[in-house]
């Protein structure tokens, strides 16, 4: 009897989502995951592909320009930047993807929670949501680091704060729309729980939408990482961190532009990566949707 | 008044209309019917040279109208008689007006541009057609916005629309479908009032054979993208001679005989992309044999009607 | 004979809540509604938008809670039973929705949807999984091989065949159908009709058809329920019966015979179904009637048999 359960629950599990590899399609998709895909594998693997310690200083050879064997030279402490830019590629990805992470789970709950309950509960929540939008970025970040002192543990809070609010709105957007569709409530007339019309069908047809925006969160937070660290509030020293790297190279921006140059780029190329392979995306879930709707 | 003969459309390689013939003449109902996918709202955009708008062109055959080919027609020609002499009635009242605008200057509007009239004229002749609609308190309506009226009221607006430059054919493309029984048979007899009343030529897109039996006076059974039959309407209605015209009449309940049955048609409309070789309708057909596979039947005419079935005519 | 359901009284009052810059407004969408119906028999309930058909069904099964009235499923008071219960119950009267297009997750196969009511009910099929979608599906006149298609790969008659396979896969014994055929064409329309008529008699199902269509409401079912604006105003026990209340006579008039030799020369009914908030005292149908007098404006009728049926109307015809 319950193995028989079992094997209709194994036949409803749901098909994959291949929207991801529609959006590999276009030369720009190509382009723009393949840069990302790299820059992830590089962080996972920068113990085994930084050419120097990222720590190790050398005062001797300090403001190198680039050349051999610092490809991308050395800062004012003579830390090579290449070997310091694929570190921080860790910290700033980690740091963003964690931040989001958060901000998705919590926002995904509340959101859903509020749209399919709505009443004073969904008011509640979206008021207190909402108020977290009201502040700056930064001034989030200035909380956190008041209370618990700057670092990446901060970073991280403010940067799942400041996107809360954009997930909550979206998911109770999406199942508010759903609820209304007659395969909810032909659902609910089979006698099913709340917490399965959640489960199996008003998240997995909201999550599309989140996926997509969560892509281009993780841009904007490798940028609110960087604005963070370039004030000092983020990476503390020695962690390597964009941020912090283009704020300590700005003392030597003039004798040592590289410092500033490499990190800068690199912040710039993932960002605009990121927002590429996210517009592929939501024209690939676009494709589909419509088929689906026809 | 018009005539169409062979009537050819494409999208791109995907040819979904061809083979469609009609004419019409001045106080005579047209009912162009078929199921979803057939091929009449095409028709009807082809005639109002709509066609570019959706990315369709007409690739064969003729329209010509008051002695006037349409097929070549320059569009800056084409917005001449569109809205003064071909008038439109469109399926979807609640989308058919804009929601922003008050009733009366939408529909002052047509007679400004097509009739030259001023402002002052252009309301005077809203309010007397509005009147001949039966529109309750023309005057007063033409203040309101399309949002504070019901369904059939705003059908009859876009009546209204289709009729304030004086046109010689209207065409309407399912216009009673979005609304209730009551205000379906409301809105027929209107039309039905109206062609007589101006002498028009109708040309009324539906799917329901009852409507056809109850205004037209001359039919075109559309299927996958083709005529299949022609002929006047108490013909086709008494000794249809295509099966898929047969088939269509038996979907329908007649009312109170206890012993009818509806049996439907087996299958579903092929798609543009696999219209069937030979009669399109043969996977459906109980009658089917091995030349409708592969033949595509001609015309065959049979008493008032003409066919294009293999077997028009035959055993009945 | 044994009443499946037994309907009293049934009403619904939606309420708009005022605020600062509008009037809280009520609408009484379903109105002291009563009616029996038997195991085995079909009624079909007719009227146009908005007369508060499809809040009925809804109001049957407690998909919207009634604000008061009776229910009684197979003698059970069905309002008073608690919502664990009623989901339980739920095996038991299904329902057939309007829309087809979406009454299906567009992320599930057929399988998926039509094995659904098993998970929902904790319940196992007798066979195995395979097996119990390939009859259900074939039941309905599908192919088993469309077992693995999502909603979008397959037709609108297709889907309402899968609606239908999911509603029955529980073998309930009511089935509420909600306009099943409105958004089809006329071909798969009389399709459905023809499937729905063969599962009666398979299965011994018990029916309430909701529909605007009278003539198929006349063809299809035992009994004619119509309403107007949320009430019952004329109950035919049988098909054939002469239409006694004004609206009900408009209500044939209107209806088209596909006959081009009966063409009626019909005075259309003047004037459309009034806004169901604030309605006027008396006859909802009054402004309408052509038979309306001083009494119609301040006396709502009352559903009485008279000589053959029930009609609520002061002035019969």
């Amino acid at each position: 009897m319950t193995s028989n359960i079992g094997t209709v629950a194994r036949a409803m599990t749901g098909f994959g989502n291949s929207a991801i590899g529609s959006a590999f399609g276009s030369w720009l998709g190509k382009i723009a995951g393949g840069f990302l895909v790299l820059l992830v594998l590089t962080a996972i693997f920068a113990p085994w592909i930084t050419p120097f310690d990222y720590a190790a200083q050398n005062l001797m050879n300090s403001n190198a320009a680039p050349g051999w064997p610092h490809l991308l030279g050395t800062d004012q402490f003579g830390r090579d930047v290449l070997s310091r830019v694929i570190y921080g590629a860790r910290t700033s990805l980690s740091v963003s993807a964690t931040a989001i992470a958060i901000s998705i789970s919590v926002g995904m709950t509340l959101g859903a929670a509020a749209g399919y309950f709505g009443g004073f509960f969904e008011r509640a929540v979206m008021t207190v949501v909402d108020l977290t939008w009201s502040f700056p970025d930064i001034l989030i970040a200035l909380i956190f680091v008041a209370t618990i002192g700057p670092g990446l543990t901060s970073t991280t809070f403010a940067i799942a704060i400041a996107y809360l609010a954009q997930f909550t709105r979206l998911t109770r957007a999406q199942i508010v729309r759903l609820k209304r569709e007659t395969f909810i409530e032909a659902t609910i007339n089979l006698g099913a729980k709340p917490r399965h019309i959640l489960q199996y069908h008003l998240l997995p047809n909201a999550i599309a939408p989140v996926i997509v925006v969560g892509m281009l969160a993780i841009g904007d937070g490798i940028v609110l990482e960087a604005t963070l660290g370039f004030f000092g509030l983020g990476a503390q020293p020695p962690t390597p961190s964009w941020g912090a790297m283009m704020s300590s190279g700005t003392a030597q921006l003039f004798l040592s532009p590289w410092v500033i140059i490499f990190p800068g780029v690199v912040v710039a190329v993932t960002v605009v990566a990121v927002n590429l392979f996210g517009d592929e995306l939501i024209r690939a879930l676009n494709i589909r949707d419509r088929i689906r709707g026809a | 008044m018009l005539e169409v003969r062979d009537l050819e459309v494409a999208f791109g390689p995907v040819a979904p209309l061809s083979g469609v013939s009609f004419s019409l003449a001045k106080g005579e109902k047209l009912g162009i019917v078929g199921e979803s996918g057939s091929g009449k709202s095409l028709t009807a955009m082809s005639v109002m040279g709509l066609l570019p708008l959706s990315g369709g062109r007409i690739t064969g055959g003729s329209i010509v109208f008051d002695g006037q080919e349409l097929t070549t027609l320059a569009e800056s020609a084409y917005r001449k008689l569109r809205g003064r002499r071909l008038g439109l009635i469109t399926q979807n009242p609640m989308t058919s007006l804009d929601p922003l605008q008050k009733i009366g200057p939408q529909v002052d509007a047509v007679a400004v541009l097509h009739l030259s009239m001023n402002a002052s004229e252009a309301r005077t002749r809203t309010v007397e057609i509005l009147g001949t609609l039966r529109i309750p308190e023309p005057a007063l309506i033409c203040d309101r916005y399309p949002h504070q009226m019901s369904g059939g009221m705003k059908q009859r607006i876009v009546i209204a629309m289709a009729l304030a430059a004086d046109p010689d054919v209207l065409v309407a493309d399912e216009p009673t479908t979005a609304l209730d029984v009551t205000v379906q048979a409301q809105i027929i007899r209107l039309l039905d009032d109206l062609v007589k009343e101006r002498d028009l030529a109708l040309v009324l897109i539906t799917h329901d054979m009852s409507v056809v039996a109850q205004t037209c006076d001359k039919v075109v059974v559309m299927y996958a993208g083709r005529a299949i039959e022609y002929g006047p309407v108490e013909a086709i209605f008494d000794a249809p001679q295509h099966p898929y015209t047969q088939a269509l009449i038996n979907c329908i309940p007649k009312g109170l005989s206890t012993d009818e049955h509806l049996s439907g048609i087996s299958g579903t409309v092929p798609t543009v992309s696999n219209y069937p070789k030979g009669c399109a309708f043969h996977p459906r057909c109980d009658r089917a044999k091995n030349i409708c596979t592969s033949e595509r039947p001609a015309f065959i005419t049979y008493g008032n009607n003409a066919a294009a079935c293999h077997f028009a005519g035959d055993d009945r | 004979m044994t009443n499946l359901l037994e309907v009293r009284n049934l009403s619904k009052k939606f309420v708009t809540p005022g605020g600062p810059f509008r009037k809280a407004r009520a609408m009484h969408a379903v109105n002291d509604v009563s009616f029996d119906l038997a195991k085995g028999r079909v009624i079909g309930v007719v009227g146009e938008s908005g007369c508060g058909k499809s809040t009925l069904a809804r109001l049957i099964l407690r998909l919207i809670e009634p604000s008061a009235g009776e229910l009684r499923f197979e003698g059970e008071d069905l309002r008073a039973k608690t919502s664990s219960q009623m989901r339980k119950l739920r095996a038991d009267m299904q329902m057939v929705f309007q829309d087809p297009y979406s009454a299906i997750d567009p992320r599930y196969t057929v399988a998926r949807a039509v094995m659904e009511p098993f998970v929902v009910q904790g319940r196992s099929p007798e066979g195995s999984v395979d097996k119990e979608v390939a009859s259900l599906l074939t039941m309905v006149g599908l192919n088993a091989g469309l077992a693995s298609s999502f909603p979008h790969q397959i037709s609108g008659g297709q889907k309402q065949r899968v609606g239908i396979a999911r509603a029955l896969a529980l073998r309930p014994s009511l089935l509420v159908l909600d306009e099943p055929t409105a958004s089809l064409d006329v071909s798969v329309q009389a399709q459905i009709i023809s499937l729905l008529e063969q599962l009666r008699d398979d299965l011994g199902l018990t029916y309430l058809f909701i529909s605007h269509d009278l003539s198929l409401v006349r063809y299809f079912c035992d009994e004619i329920l119509v309403m107007y604006l949320g009430r019952v105003v004329e109950a035919l026990p049988d098909t054939d019966l002469p239409a006694r209340h004004p609206y009900t006579k408009t209500l044939m008039d209107s209806t088209f015979t596909p006959d081009p030799k009966q063409r009626r020369v019909i005075a259309p009914l003047e004037g459309e179904v009034p806004s169901p908030f604030n309605l006027p005292p008396g006859c909802a149908f009054a402004d309408r009637c052509p038979y309306t007098t001083a009494i119609c404006r301040t006396e709502t009728p009352i559903l009485t048999s008279g000589t053959t049926h029930p009609v609520a109307c002061h002035h019969p015809l």
